[in-house]
């Protein structure tokens, strides 16, 4: 396993019990979505992956090797777990986003023409190559979370941990870092875990969800196992992707004979109203258009 | 103008200006002796000399608008002026050039008094051109790698590097909460206002500690161990450049001996 966390509890110093007994693992190369609403502990668990913070009950192992928190260890654990945060604000400190997007790799001790090249290559990576001479003050909010990005993924690392990646996110922008983030996954194997909230993103995203509430692991399996079971989601305070709840409802309602398995993505819903309406072959014929017609 | 909105107009000339990429050492040997000559010349010529030298290259080479440049200057002008009719008034000694008489006293002013005013004056406006020229013409960026090669203490450069980064950070938040305030109608009447500026610097101050801790920890997420490195891709400075710098400052400096005795008066 490339992470476990074993009974992990987190409780800050004003006595906020924010992660209470929280056991996960996951191998190299999966794609993780943490779900939970606000303050469900989402971000202090993702902290725990890279160090930011100390568990006070439990133990975090990384390639079976617990995690040790000199600077040292920390350093190089830093340097293979990549880090995004939820405000891009805390991140780029910078005077331009060049500079920004190069203090990673100089940190790992690249020669400087290599570089240069890399946040040449990182920046177009996130479509934000013009804007390199520029101080983040002079961007949205979204070119931010772009930039920030950038500066994580310049240092070429295995996993990619984000706190909410899509969140002020235009939905063009949000669907392009979403294409970006499966690239690098399937071509690189890097391996990812998201938090969010953003149920209609986790099932194009996600293959498995662990789902926080109040600072307790609820749950985990594939997206569909999980959606498939609305009282549970109804219980943590979520709800299901519009497309699924729209199709639970034609189930119940309406009494549709829509199959058990509860379609959660455009595609999915479209091959189910093709077998509805007993036109299944009309959408082979026309192939398969998923990748333009996602969210 | 809003006072955020000018600060950040002067950051984005220092990116776009034409001379934002020529050698930052040029533009900084330039600024800073020709400020130091102008504030330490006993001649009110040689600040003349120099306001004019800063403002031409800026308003002609580097295309600042006059009229932005002029913002620029009046709000330390409208001080400094105010700074010096008190010089004027109530400093000096020697020769009076004019005496008020009152029942109980005798006020007199005196004319080194006024030359001390306007020299002062004239001074400090030619120090302030050249601080603008640098400010205008070059990044923050392109300085700091400068005063690094310079040898300035590590902590003084890299404490200035933040500080700048999260001054626009914080212009941003304070000015979000004060226009949250004033929707919320917390500027009706000026009981309120006082009580809401003091929550909103209260507020500011503790986030200001939240904003350094979180910063370091991103940092720390990105392998920071003590240095901050950027890139260094400043162009070299030009020979020619830099002689044209040490002439004009000896020029300075032949223009301060020769008319050392041009009073004001
Ligand atoms: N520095 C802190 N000190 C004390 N309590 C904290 C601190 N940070 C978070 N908490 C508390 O811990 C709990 C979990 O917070 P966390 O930030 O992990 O939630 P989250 O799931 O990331 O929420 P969101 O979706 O809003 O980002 C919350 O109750 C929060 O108030
Ligand atoms: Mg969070």
């Amino acid at each position: 396993m490339l992470f476990r966390l074993e009974n992990l509890s987190h409780q800050y110093s004003d006595g906020t019990l924010a992660l209470d007994n929280v056991s996960l693992s996951f191998a190299k190369g999966e794609r993780i979505a943490i779900l939970g609403t606000n303050g469900s502990g989402k971000t202090t668990l993702l902290h725990h992956l890279n160090g930011i913070l100390k568990p006070t009950a439990g133990k975090v192992y990384f390639e079976d090797k617990p995690l040790e928190y000199d600077s040292k260890s920390l350093l190089d654990l830093r340097r293979r777990v990549g880090f995004i945060f939820q405000d891009p604000n805390d991140q780029l400190f910078a005077p331009t986003v060049k500079q920004d997007v190069a203090f990673g790799p100089l940190n790992l001790g690249q020669p400087a023409d290599q570089v240069k090249k890399l946040v040449d290559e990182t920046l177009g990576l996130v479509g934000m190559a013009e804007y390199a001479e520029k101080p983040p003050h002079f961007l949205s909010l979204g070119q931010k979370k772009r930039v920030a990005l950038a500066g994580v993924l310049a240092m070429q690392p295995e996993v990619l941990i984000m706190d909410e990646p899509t969140s002020n996110l235009d939905p063009r922008a949000a669907s392009e870092i979403l294409h970006l983030l499966l690239h690098l996954n399937t071509k690189y194997g890097l391996t990812l875990i998201l938090a969010t909230h953003d149920v209609d993103m986790v099932p194009l995203f996600a293959k498995k969800l662990f789902i926080l509430s109040k600072g307790k692991l609820v749950t985990e399996g594939s997206p569909k196992e999980l959606f498939s079971n609305a009282d549970l989601i109804r219980d943590v305070n979520l709800r299901s992707p519009r497309i699924t709840h729209l199709f639970e409802v034609l189930k119940k309602e309406n009494n549709l004979p829509v199959d058990n398995q509860l379609p959660l993505t455009i595609s999915e819903a479209r091959k189910e109203i093709l077998r509805l309406l007993n036109l299944e072959d009309a959408g082979k014929d026309r192939g398969e258009g998923e990748s333009h017609e996602r969210d | 103008m809003a006072h955020s909105e000018l600060y950040a107009q002067i950051d984005r000339y220092a990116y776009i200006n034409p001379f934002a990429k020529t050698s930052p050492v040029t533009k900084m040997l330039f600024a800073l002796s020709a400020l130091i000559i102008s504030v330490s010349s006993p001649s009110p010529v040689v600040p003349i000399i120099v306001f004019a030298a800063a403002t031409i290259l800026l308003l002609r080479l580097a295309k600042i608008p006059v009229h932005f440049y002029l913002d620029m200057l009046a709000y330390p002008t409208v001080m400094l002026a105010l700074s010096c009719i008190i010089i004027a008034l109530f400093f000096g000694t020697g020769e009076p050039l004019t005496q008020i008489a009152f029942p109980w006293f005798t006020w007199t002013i005196f004319k080194s008094g006024i030359a001390l005013s306007v020299a002062t004056f004239l001074r400090v406006e030619g120090a302030l051109s050249c601080l603008f020229f640098l400010v205008l013409t070059t990044s923050i960026t392109d300085i700091f790698i400068t005063l690094r090669r310079a040898r300035v203490p590590k902590v003084l450069v890299e404490m200035a590097l933040l500080i700048y980064r999260y001054i626009f950070v914080f212009i941003e938040v304070a000015e979000k909460m004060n226009t949250a305030q004033k929707l919320r109608l917390g500027h009706s009447g000026w009981m309120r206002r006082i009580r809401s500026l003091a929550l909103l610097s209260g507020n500011l101050f503790i986030r200001t500690l939240e904003q350094g801790e979180r910063t370091l920890t991103a940092m720390n997420a990105r392998g920071y161990d003590g240095n901050i490195r950027v890139l260094e891709d400043q162009p070299p400075a030009k020979k020619t450049a830099l002689a044209g710098i040490i002439i004009f400052d000896i020029v300075l400096v032949l223009a301060a001996y020769l008319t050392l005795n041009v009073g004001v008066l």
